[in-house]
C-alpha cells in the first residue's frame, strides 16, 4: 500500500539544529526530569537569597535549606508518616477501582440500574466528602482507616464515572462479531469488553489519583493519627513551621510518585494508547 | 458440501476449505416491538442464494437490507417465515460466517494481526494453521508490512482490509458485508472492490453484500436484488452478466451504464429520487 512513503519521507528528513537538540530533551523522559529538577533549583535558590536578604524571621518562613535540611535529619519521621498516607492513597484508591469498575459494568449493562442508580451516586458525587468524615471517627474512631474511607469516597466516583461511559461506548455491532464467533460471557468481558472500555477506566483512575492524594492530606488532618497531613497538624501545634514545609515537601512527593505510577502502568496496560500515529 | 474454489489456490490447498453455504428465505417477515408499537421492518421476502453466489441487496436507507443480514446470520430471528443455511434451519448465530460493517469495529487494543487472530482464540482453532491463513489474507490484501500495527495507526481503507480478514480468517461458508466500503474514498473504494472480488474468485465464499451504491453492486455482483421500503421488499432481481474480473472503469461495458440505469429506473419508480 503506498500510505506510508509519506511517513517515511517526513521520518527521513534530517534535523539537527541546536533548537531541536533541546526540544528532543524536553520530550525524553529523563530529559524533562532534568530540566524540571533545574527551575525548581533555581526557584528555591532565588527564595533563599530573598529570604536572606531581606532577613525574615525563619520560625515564621522558613528558607529552603532549613526545611530540606529537615528532610535529612527526620526522614525517618518523615519517611514514616509518608509511607502511613501512600498505604492510605493505596487502600482507599483500590477499594475506589474494585468496587467501582464491577458497579459500572452492571450499570452499563442493566438499563433499570441506570434509572435506578444514577440519581442517588450523582446526589453522592456532589456531596462533599470531607462532611462524612466526623460520621466515619464516630463509627470507627480516629485512624487510618476512617482517611482510607475518604480516599475511596473522593477517587470512586470519577473511576465509576468513566468507567459506565467506558462500558457503554462499546458499538454494539461488535457483539455481533462476537456472538458470531461464539464467545461465551467471560470471553465477552476480558476479551471485548474490558479492554475496550480501558481507555476510559484509567482516564477516570487517573483523577482518581489525583483526587485521592490531594483527599488524603485533608483526610489525615480531621480523621487519622498518622500521615503527612497528621505530621503537618502536629507541626502546626507546636509552630514547627519547617516540618510543615517538610511535610508539604514530601506530600508532593507521594503525589508525583503516585501519578509517574499512573502513567506507567497507562504505557504498559495501554500500548497502542500511545504509539505515534 | 461442494469445493468449489480453485484447486491450486494458496487460500484453499493443504488445509480443509470450505465452500461457500446456500441461504434460502420462504416469507421471512421482521417486526421489531408488539401491539401500537410494532414496527414492520422488513418482509415478506424470499431469497435463494446459492453456495459461492455474490449477491448484492441495494436500496433505499431503511429498507431492511440490514436487518436481512442480520437475519441470515441467525443474529436476528425471523417474526414469520424461515430462513435456511445450508438447508438448516437458523435458530441460534450462525458461527460460520464473517461479517464486515462500515465501520471496522477492530478493536483498538489489539495489532491487526491480533485482531485477525482473536478468531483463533476464541474459537480454539489451530494456532500455526490460523495464522498461516492470516498470513496469506495479509498478503493477498496488502497489508503485510501492517500486522504489528495498531488499528489507529492505519488508514481507513486499511483498517476495512484488516475486518475482512479477520471475517475470512476462519475460512466460513459465508460472507455477510453491510455497507463495507461506505467510509472509505472513491480511489480507495474501487482498488478494495478488486482486491475483494479477486479474494472472491479465489475462495467463492457466498457473499451477501449491502451497498448503496449502484457502482458497487454491479462492478462486484452476480445477481442484484433491488429493494423498496416500507416495508422491506425486493423489487427486483437484475442477473449481471459482466466477466470477470470487472475492470477498475465500469463503463467500458455498455452493459454497465444499462444494468445501472435499469436500476435507477427502479429507484425512480420506487421514489427514491425526488428531482
Amino acid at each position: 500500500m503506498p500510505d506510508h512513503a509519506l511517513t517515511k519521507v517526513v521520518a527521513a528528513s534530517p534535523q539537527r539544529s541546536l533548537w531541536h537538540s533541546v526540544d528532543r530533551l524536553r520530550q525524553s523522559f529523563v530529559g524533562s526530569a532534568i530540566i524540571a529538577v533545574l527551575s525548581v533549583a533555581a526557584l528555591l535558590g532565588l527564595w533563599e537569597l530573598l529570604a536572606w536578604a531581606y532577613d525574615v524571621p525563619r520560625w515564621l518562613f522558613p528558607r529552603p535549606s532549613d526545611f530540606l535540611n529537615r528532610l535529612v535529619t527526620d526522614w525517618q519521621m518523615i519517611g514514616h508518616h509518608a509511607l502511613a498516607t501512600s498505604v492510605t492513597i493505596l487502600k482507599g484508591f483500590g477499594l475506589g477501582v474494585l468496587i467501582a469498575v464491577p458497579l459500572a459494568l452492571a450499570i452499563a449493562s442493566v438499563p433499570a440500574l441506570e434509572r435506578g442508580l444514577y440519581p442517588v451516586i450523582v446526589f453522592l458525587n456532589i456531596m462533599p466528602k470531607t462532611v462524612i468524615g466526623p460520621i466515619l471517627i464516630v463509627w470507627f474512631g480516629i485512624s487510618p482507616l476512617v482517611a482510607a474511607l475518604i480516599v475511596f469516597l473522593m477517587c470512586f466516583f470519577p473511576i465509576l464515572v468513566d468507567a459506565i461511559s467506558g462500558f457503554k461506548s462499546i458499538d454494539p455491532r461488535l457483539f455481533y462479531i462476537s456472538r458470531t464467533m461464539g464467545a461465551s460471557s467471560l470471553q465477552g468481558f476480558f476479551k471485548f469488553r474490558l479492554p475496550a472500555a480501558m481507555p476510559h477506566i484509567f482516564s477516570g483512575m487517573r483523577i482518581g489519583v489525583v483526587k485521592a492524594v490531594e483527599g488524603v492530606i485533608v483526610a489525615e488532618f480531621i480523621a487519622s493519627n498518622a500521615g503527612i497531613g497528621f505530621m503537618i497538624l502536629q507541626a502546626s501545634a507546636y509552630m514547627d513551621v519547617s516540618l510543615m514545609f517538610a511535610g508539604l515537601i514530601a506530600a508532593a512527593i507521594v503525589a508525583l510518585a503516585f501519578n509517574s505510577l499512573m502513567s506507567i502502568a497507562g504505557r504498559i496496560l495501554m500500548p497502542w494508547a500511545n504509539t505515534a500515529y | 458440501m461442494t469445493e468449489n474454489a480453485s484447486p491450486n489456490s494458496a487460500l484453499s490447498s493443504g488445509q480443509t476449505s470450505h465452500a461457500g453455504a446456500s441461504i434460502v428465505a420462504t416469507n421471512m417477515t421482521k417486526v421489531y416491538g408488539s401491539g401500537d408499537a410494532a414496527f414492520h421492518a422488513l418482509g415478506p421476502i424470499d431469497l435463494d442464494i446459492k453456495p459461492g453466489e455474490f449477491v448484492s441487496l441495494i436500496g433505499p436507507s431503511g429498507c431492511g437490507k440490514s436487518t436481512t443480514l442480520l437475519m441470515a446470520s441467525g443474529l436476528e430471528p425471523c417474526t414469520t417465515g424461515t430462513i435456511k443455511v445450508d438447508g438448516k434451519a437458523l435458530t441460534k448465530p450462525l458461527s460460520e460466517v464473517g461479517i464486515v460493517f462500515q465501520d471496522h469495529l477492530l478493536l483498538d487494543f489489539r495489532t491487526a494481526m491480533n485482531n485477525v487472530m482473536l478468531q483463533q482464540e476464541i474459537r480454539g482453532l489451530d494456532k500455526a494453521q490460523t495464522r498461516a491463513r492470516a498470513d496469506m489474507l495479509f498478503d493477498r490484501l496488502g497489508l503485510s508490512h501492517a500486522k504489528d500495527r495498531y488499528p489507529r495507526q492505519l488508514s481507513g481503507g486499511m483498517r476495512q482490509r484488516v475486518s475482512i480478514a479477520r471475517a475470512l480468517v476462519h475460512d466460513p461458508s459465508m460472507l455477510l458485508m453491510d455497507e463495507p466500503f461506505g467510509a472509505l474514498d472513491a480511489i480507495t473504494r474501487t482498488q478494495i472492490r478488486h482486491d475483494l472480488e479477486m479474494l472472491w474468485l479465489e475462495t467463492r465464499k457466498t457473499v451477501l453484500f449491502i451497498t448503496h451504491s449502484i457502482e458497487e453492486a454491479v462492478g462486484l455482483s452476480d445477481r442484484v436484488l433491488v429493494m423498496s421500503n416500507n416495508p422491506g421488499r425486493i423489487v427486483e432481481e437484475i442477473k449481471i452478466d459482466l466477466p470477470r474480473p470487472r475492470p477498475a472503469h465500469l463503463g467500458e461495458y455498455p452493459e454497465f451504464s444499462a444494468y445501472a440505469e435499469r436500476i435507477y429506473k427502479i429507484f425512480a419508480k420506487l421514489g427514491v429520487y425526488k428531482f
